[in-house]
């Protein structure tokens, strides 16, 4: 294979037409999820027809990785008490309750859910959310219902071609458009009528069948051009630069305070909204007739006063000390997984009913150190 | 497998440690291994599940778990009876450094349930005594009605010292060691710095001013080993809970070198 052919074949010019025909083709193997216009506001969700995708929108509240491969909920196990074993009933302290024994108790684990889906239309700041999402739940320990998903989405990026007024992906190299070696399917990037499409998968080599016309170096040339002229409509900046250390040595600098006691509610939208937020509670949730249990992992939030509290005592007790919580593992938490944990999406800013901008509260701590 | 499957132990045998803790003999047909310091995820379907240390080393295929009833899962606990069966899985972490302390001074410094995790360290240092050199326990706890193994401690200062204290007797007139802090027992062991390894457990403040004492002593801070209590859900390192400035606790530790974690924001070491 001459260098040239395989350019041609990872690189393609499609009409959109074209290409929103071949994303209704693989319906009949693929849920397709994608961008559809709902109001003001623009949500990843299924759709029946690529018509109904809207691929010019801006942002969404929710990002596809958190609805769609890492669920807000999701039931792991069902236990089954049956006739002769007591299930356990509160007040759990008061004794007399009887014997259990758990031979009489079945565990049945929830078997992943293996349906094929296409999430197409995902930007740049939330495929890198995904690759992120990648390092918590298919290390050591693999989630078997993450790990299912993730195996059987094929996943689209569309490199942006609009800034939101809270964007800072180009401050932390995550967007606006994307260049992650790998860990997706295919992306595109809006060229008028056509979309450039770029192969990036050996499942997408294989399903993608359309010809299109090869893209050469003046297409490429075109691709950076774009790239150059998007990446200057950026309002929000961030320096990221030594900001592990600035924040280890800003624990207690006044902004923590200020800012949770004359903004933060506690309200846990920053954690919810961003696509990078790990954190899960596991719940257990006894029926009515009380003969089962289910046991399921929802989505928890740092901000929760509960969330880090033990016998005895609460690690993060004050407001300022969760906000700060938040704010460095987005920031300065570079240790944990060699990245940091944000991708510039602003989402956190955008929800935030007080309007807290961690980009802000970053340079308030800045202003004092040494650049 | 989800590695969030719990797994069914039998309740070989329940003994009542000290007023509101007991120590539960656990069996399982799942092959089980764990090191010293390592923790399980404990708990029944409708209720949940916490972490707790292991408090002994392996014997014939059975392990043991120390628990003080002051929660939602420990409470439910306490209740339960020989030959029934509660849930597991585990073992989860990093434990104590047993290997480094071989041919070393060893100091084991514990307050209240905090000497559980580190019974197994005792139990190896009294099972391989001529693999460690001078070894020396010293345990304190609100009141004798607090203090765990205190059955055992006859036995194990035969090979080790043992010094001993209370915040305040409950029969003053009886209690024959130390009334104090713990940290007063400190300058009754000889420490030689350069062949000296602390491992320390206890309520997180006790272990900040024990760890700051050793340090006075000539100790440096990456010979001191704490183990951290820390809210988890998982123990696997993703749930979130336990983290502090990008550390899992549950994965990292429990068991850190005061190197690794003094100054922690949000911690008081």
């Amino acid at each position: 294979m001459t260098g040239e052919r395989t350019f041609q074949k990872f690189k393609r010019l499609i009409p959109k037409k074209a290409f929103l025909l071949w994303l209704d083709s693989l319906k009949k193997d693929y849920k397709l999820i994608g961008p559809v216009k709902i109001g003001n506001h623009t949500v990843f969700k299924e759709v029946n027809s690529s018509r109904e995708l809207f691929m010019e929108y801006e942002t969404t509240m929710l990002s596809p990785g958190k609805l769609f491969l890492y669920r807000p909920n999701e039931e792991l196990f069902r236990f089954t008490f049956n006739e002769t074993s007591n299930p356990p009933s509160p007040p759990f302290s008061e004794g007399g309750m009887g014997r259990f024994s758990s031979k009489k108790i079945t565990v049945d684990e929830i078997k992943p859910d293996m349906a094929k889906q296409v999430i197409v239309g995902v930007h740049p700041c939330d495929v890198n959310a995904i690759l992120y999402l990648d390092r918590t739940f298919l290390r050591t320990f693999k989630d078997p219902h993450y790990e299912a998903r993730r195996k059987n989405t094929l996943i689209i990026s569309l490199n942006c071609e609009h800034v939101s007024e809270n964007c800072f992906c180009s401050s932390v190299g995550t967007g606006p458009f994307l260049h992650a070696a790998g860990g997706y399917d295919m992306l595109l990037t809006d060229f008028e009528n056509e979309y450039l499409v770029e192969i990036k998968s050996r499942e997408a080599e294989e399903l993608f069948e359309l010809k299109g016309r090869g893209a050469g170096q003046d297409e490429m040339r075109f691709k950076a051009e774009k790239e150059k002229s998007v990446k200057g409509k950026f309002k929000k900046t961030i320096n990221v630069s030594g900001l592990d250390n600035i924040f280890a040595e800003n624990v207690d600098h006044p902004v923590w305070q200020q800012t949770a006691g004359d903004k933060c509610l506690s309200c846990a939208n920053c954690v919810m909204v961003c696509p990078m937020c790990f954190c899960y509670d596991l719940r257990d949730e006894m029926s009515m007739d009380l003969k089962t249990v289910t046991r399921y992992r929802c989505f928890d939030a740092c901000q929760d006063i509960r969330f880090a509290e033990v016998h005895g005592g609460n690690f993060r007790q004050r407001r300022a000390a969760r906000l700060r919580q938040f704010v460095t593992h987005k920031l300065d938490q570079t240790n944990q997984y060699g990245v940091s944990a944000t991708v510039g999406c602003g989402r956190c800013i955008t929800w935030c009913p007080t309007g807290i901008d961690l980009t802000e509260i970053t340079k308030e701590i800045q202003r004092y150190e040494p650049a | 497998m989800n590695p969030l499957r719990p797994l069914t132990a039998r309740i070989e045998d329940i003994k009542t440690e000290a007023e509101g803790v007991k120590t539960y003999t656990l069996s399982t047909e799942f092959p089980f291994v764990a090191e010293p310091g390592q923790f399980n995820m404990i708990g029944y379907p409708g209720v949940g599940e916490a972490p707790i240390s292991l408090s002994a080393i392996m014997q014939g295929g059975s392990f043991k778990h120390t628990i003080k009833s002051v929660g939602r899962v420990t409470d439910f606990l306490k209740d339960f009876r020989k030959s029934d069966d509660l849930f597991f899985r585990g073992p989860y972490g990093r434990g104590w450094p047993v290997k480094k302390a071989e041919k070393k001074d060893v100091l084991i410094i514990a307050g209240g349930v905090g000497l559980a995790p580190l019974r197994p360290v005792i139990q190896i240092v009294l099972n391989q005594r001529e693999s460690f050199g001078d070894v020396s326990l010293i345990y304190g706890a609100r009141n004798e009605k607090n203090m765990l193994f205190m059955d055992e401690f006859n036995e194990w200062a035969e090979k080790i010292a043992v010094y001993l204290t209370v915040d305040e007797a409950v029969q003053p007139d009886r209690w024959k060691h130390h009334v104090g802090l713990v940290t007063d027992l400190i300058d009754r062991v000889k420490i030689k710095p350069e062949r000296a390894i602390a491992f320390v457990c206890g309520p997180e403040l006790m272990m900040r001013f024990i760890c700051r004492g050793l340090i006075m002593h000539g100790m440096s801070q990456s010979s001191l080993y704490v183990s951290l209590e820390r809210r988890m859900k998982c123990g696997i390192a993703q749930c979130g809970h336990c983290q502090h400035s990008g550390l899992f606790v549950c994965k990292d530790g429990p068991v850190f070198s005061y190197k690794e974690v003094r100054g922690l924001p949000d911690g008081v070491l």
